[in-house]
């Protein structure tokens, strides 16, 4: 597995459309198709809102290649007001019926870690 | 009333009043799920819509005894019919024109591959394709402002959409359609399977993929008959014109 980016971000909704823009073009040059590009997209997004719901302010990102792309995100720093919502199941199956390998780690009985693959 | 009394209640009685109420309840899942994937040049209202019927063939299929929550159910569910719309059905183009121009060029291209390797492109092989630079495919998958191909183009009278303009992006004859009256002229002497064809591409705006379903022949047998047709109403047009 070859690490690509590690990124460092906000959950704040306004980074979204840049973590995005960052994820489609890892799509792109790990050899994604389109329409598994825009579905990683999603399953990034929901991992940073399901994370920001566990009361992460921030997350790492960290993309890999891997016979396609491997992505894994965790909380970072400290848990502020965690505010789980009814729509985190939602999420939580919108990966799973997006991405492959989906995995989910708590810490303290909080979700601090999401990793999925999209295959080549 | 729960979930578990109303899908009991729905199952003996069949009342179509308590399959409503329960997707009623569950509605939101619908407009969340559409909301998520309204970037891909689909207006949400579109996605909203599909996602609220498979929402009632969720509710429909749904069987509680098997002890997994309707809403962990029924989001893959929705999803998939939500993809397979982007598959099928979704003819859609960006604007300003530049970007709409790009982003007919990238499907164009996007087919051409599917049919020659048998699965979806990368961006880079679409920008190999186009000669353009990855950056370029994944800027224009991802930029917004969309509009419906099937969208009308100028006055209701000309009646044209995108999508039969673009289809004839280099076509000089037929972007001098002025009216439909023309493209009947021009389309004198197809047969009845040629109209056929071209009534389920353009009329109903089906994919080559529904459109081949629906005649019994192969999406190459599509591709190819509606690449000589499009050839022919050209030269006819260029005929009528010259008369």
């Amino acid at each position: 597995m070859k690490e690509l980016m590690l990124l460092k971000v906000p959950t704040a909704g306004e980074i979204m459309t840049t973590v995005r823009l960052a994820t489609g073009g890892l799509g792109s040059l790990t050899g994604l198709g389109l329409e598994e590009s825009e579905d990683c997209k999603v399953c990034v997004t929901e991992s940073l809102l399901l994370l920001r719901h566990a009361g992460y302010l921030a997350a790492s990102i960290n993309f890999c290649e891997d016979d396609g792309l491997f992505v894994c995100i965790m909380g970072e720093g400290e848990i502020v007001n965690p505010a789980p919502m009814p729509e985190d199941e939602i999420s939580a199956a919108l990966l799973e019926a997006l991405a492959a390998d989906v995995k989910t780690e708590k810490r303290e009985g909080a979700l601090y870690r999401v990793s999925f693959r999209f295959a080549r | 009333m729960d979930d578990g009394a109303l899908f009991q209640k729905y199952r003996e009685t069949g009342d179509v009043s308590v399959r409503n109420e329960i997707a009623e309840k569950y509605l939101y899942i619908a407009s969340v799920l559409a909301k998520k994937f309204a970037g891909r040049g689909v207006e949400y209202d579109d996605l909203y819509q599909i996602a609220a019927l498979a929402l009632i063939k969720g509710v429909e299929r749904f069987e509680p005894e098997k002890g997994v929550k309707f809403s962990t159910f029924i989001t893959p569910t929705i999803t998939g019919e939500i993809k397979n719309y982007f598959r099928d059905r979704s003819r859609l183009v960006h604007l300003p024109r530049s970007v709409s121009e790009l982003r007919a060029r990238i499907r164009d291209a996007a087919e051409a591959i599917t049919l020659e390797t048998g699965k979806h492109p990368s961006a880079r092989e679409i920008a190999v394709c186009l000669n353009l630079s990855e950056e370029e495919i994944v800027r224009a998958q991802e930029a917004g402002s969309v509009v419906s191909l099937d969208a009308t183009v100028g006055t209701e009278e000309e009646g044209a959409s995108f999508h039969e303009r673009l289809a004839a992006k280099d076509d000089g004859a037929i972007e001098r359609i002025e009216n439909r009256d023309a493209l009947e002229a021009a389309m004198r002497g197809f047969s009845a399977r040629e109209r056929a064809l071209l009534e389920l591409r353009f009329g109903e705006a089906l994919s080559q993929t529904e459109t081949a379903k629906r005649m019994g022949v192969s999406q190459m047998y599509v591709s190819r008959l509606e690449r000589k047709l499009l050839e022919r109403l050209r030269e006819n047009m260029r005929k009528g014109m010259a008369e």
